[in-house]
């Protein structure tokens, strides 16, 4: 079993014609033997990691190794080796095919690498045995609670002995008493020397990760004083899809606000002049920004914390940050 | 991987009964049309054999003893028959005509021979004719040996019945001796279509050529021909209808299972493999349709009011046309595996 790394790993796709970068520059080593949760909300790029390490997306820079192999590299048949062999995949919503049996579901892996139908079977039922179904081989997935359905997509992961199990919302749509089984199932699974990658959102699975990644930065938001920053012409303030702290405040000069096209080139948004200001979403919701912030003119921006902004709205002052209304002259 | 497409058929075996059956009509119509147009030859090969001739002796020009011949005097009868290769020569006359059927008319192909030909087909009733006022009749014109026959100012009295005969789609035939065609079609002038040789001529007089019997049965279903494409273009688009149909199923069974295929792509199987289960479903949907067209155009056959004389080999070239349909439709469906993302997998149902 073999370790896994990724180095300076950055996703990109475009969505709505805009260059969205869902993961930016990621690094994590993983030792073999571990289990690591990716925590982190809905978008912050929790699946699309687990899809580049199940050699699924490809990103746009950077490299994954696992094992020696440098997963990102691989193309045609090697890539659909190296799925087969080095990656078992639990997703969120089961995924196993309604025509097939549980028995048949789990075959499947197997008599892909070339497995005898007769072998497969042994080994199925054995895998099967193992998740507590093998009163259940011949049940096909309409039949099965989602516990049940998890547990038979469980063993079709593990079929072909794979040293990295990505899970993605294991436990999404259970309740919890199929919670239970399924959570010691996946805990087992990196005993063996596995690398197991569980990407949730519900920080109750922690206590059973060797290592947690929040995917979302944990910004405290500080009540700093503003801080004041000068900008050539030409300069980049900040760039789009980075995350940042501060919402800024023109006081002199002009900025543009533009998206980065998925196709190359940008899209101007706005452009901010003394009084205007810019950066308030991502920092109120704790996002990435949505667009990149440069300097027209030489020009000067005040930049406040969350926190400090809000004070300086007064009441109704969050509401009017989303409104994005104009501030009162101080 | 193709267990699992054989599962699937399973599991949608609804969809793909009522996809075989489809197909299977539009197989069993492709193979009655088929039989159709062969039925015209068939028809026409019967009647020529009946005559008993091996070779016909026409005019140089003429398009066949038939109906593409032009009618000559049969003056050098004595030289052909003497020619060398010549076991015995006969002249023979063809001509359509329209006999009286009650207060209708009907279509009728008269052939003149003598009696004891070459020429003159075996009677499964009575007797063959011997004077100018007798014919024999197919037994598909419905008439009875002593029944009469109008045709113009003609009258025939029937001794004969001829087994089924008939030419140009199902249109009957009469025979009469040479003297009694001639006197029905050139009012008496000694005139024939051919002199029907048994045995091949190894040298004929001059101004003459010879058809064989395959010559002969062309210039019978010479005025078919136009029918015959029709029904070929017919049968063409039955088999485009046969493999717009497999390709449906298929490429929306494809579709259906966009999120199985890319759970197959995901956890690693490659995508020929997909591809050959799909495959494989066009396949047997195709062979079974196959063999139930088969089936059905045993059945439909007889319904019709022609020959449909289905050739041996359309039995054999169906289940292959069939399979070559089957992949051939599938395409579509094979197109969008390749397409399939396997990223789908992944987020909620």
């Amino acid at each position: 079993m073999g370790d896994l790394s990724i180095q300076n790993l950055v996703v990109e796709y475009s969505s709505g014609g805009y260059a969205l970068r869902p993961i930016n520059g990621l690094n994590l080593d993983v030792t073999a033997g571990s289990l690591v949760i990716l925590l982190g909300p809905s978008g912050c790029g929790k699946t699309t990691l687990l899809s580049c390490l199940g050699g699924i997306l490809r990103p746009k820079s950077g490299a994954i190794k696992f094992d020696e192999v440098d997963v990102t590299s691989l193309e045609g048949g090697a890539l659909a080796n190296y799925r087969r062999d080095k990656v078992g995949i639990i997703f969120q919503a089961f995924n196993l095919v309604p025509s097939l049996t549980a028995l048949e579901n789990v075959m499947v892996p197997m008599c892909e690498a070339g497995m005898s139908r007769r072998a497969a079977r042994k080994r199925a039922e054995e895998l099967l045995d193992r998740v507590n179904l093998g009163e259940r081989m011949k049940h096909r997935p309409g039949d099965l609670s989602g516990g049940q359905q998890q547990r038979v997509a469980v063993a079709r992961a593990i079929a072909l002995d794979p040293p990295l199990i990505l899970a993605d919302e294991p436990t999404a749509h259970l309740d919890f008493i199929q919670v239970e089984e399924v959570l010691r199932l996946i805990r087992e699974l990196a005993d063996g020397g596995r690398v197991v990658v569980v990407a949730t959102h519900d920080a109750r699975m922690l206590p059973m990760a060797d290592r947690v990644v929040e995917m979302t930065p944990d910004f405290t938001e500080t009540t700093k004083p503003p801080e004041t920053v000068e900008v050539k012409a030409g300069e980049v303030l900040f760039e789009q899809c980075t995350m940042g702290d501060l919402i800024y405040v023109v006081s002199k000069g002009e900025f543009e606000l533009v998206h980065e096209l998925s196709v190359g080139g940008e899209e101007l948004v706005k452009v901010a002049g003394p009084g205007d200001y810019f950066g308030e979403i991502g920092v109120l919701f704790h996002m990435p920004r949505a667009a990149t912030a440069r300097a027209r003119t030489d020009a000067t921006v005040v930049g406040y914390t969350a926190p400090v902004f809000r004070e300086r709205l007064g009441a109704g002052g969050v509401r009017d940050l989303i409104e994005h209304r104009k501030l009162a002259t101080e | 991987m193709l267990f699992a497409a054989l599962r699937d058929m399973q599991w949608r075996k609804r969809r793909l009964i009522i996809a075989v059956v489809s197909t299977a009509l539009i197989f069993g119509m492709t193979l009655v049309m088929t039989g159709l147009a062969n039925g015209f030859g068939v028809e026409a090969r019967n009647t020529v054999d009946s005559l008993g001739v091996d070779t016909f002796v026409v005019k140089d020009g003429a398009a066949g003893p038939f109906l593409g011949s032009t009618p000559f005097p049969d003056v050098d009868l004595a030289k052909i028959a003497a020619s060398p290769g010549v076991v015995a020569a006969a002249p023979l006359g063809c001509v359509g005509t329209i006999m009286k059927d009650g207060s209708s008319t009907r279509n009728v192909t008269a052939f003149g021979a003598p009696e004891r030909g070459p020429g003159m087909p075996h009677v499964s009733e009575g007797r063959v004719p011997s004077t100018p006022d007798e014919a024999a009749a197919s037994s598909t014109l419905g008439r009875h040996i002593g029944d009469t026959l109008q045709i113009g100012a003609h009258t025939l009295r029937v001794v004969g019945i001829v087994p089924n005969s008939t030419a140009l789609a199902k249109i009957p035939n009469i025979f009469l001796t040479t003297q009694g065609l001639q006197q029905v079609a050139y009012n008496g002038q000694p005139m024939v279509t051919s002199i029907g040789v048994v045995g091949k001529p190894r040298q004929l007089p001059g101004g003459y050529q010879t058809y064989d019997r395959a010559g002969a049965v062309k210039d019978l279903v010479r005025p078919l021909k136009v029918a015959v494409t029709s029904i070929t273009i017919v049968a063409v688009l039955l088999w485009v209808v046969a493999a717009l149909i497999v390709g449906s199923v298929v490429y929306l069974s494809a579709l259906e299972r966009v999120r199985d295929f890319a759970v197959f792509k995901a956890i690693g199987t490659r995508s020929r493999s997909i591809m050959a289960g799909l495959a494989l479903q066009a396949l047997i949907v195709a062979l079974l349709a196959a063999l139930l067209g088969i089936l059905l155009a045993q059945l439909l056959g007889p319904l019709f009011p022609m020959i449909v004389a289905i050739p041996g080999g359309a039995y054999v070239l169906l289940p292959a046309v069939a399979v070559a349909i089957g992949l051939l439709a599938s395409l579509a469906g094979l197109r969008r595996v390749v397409a399939v993302d396997p990223a789908l997998a992944f987020g909620g149902p």
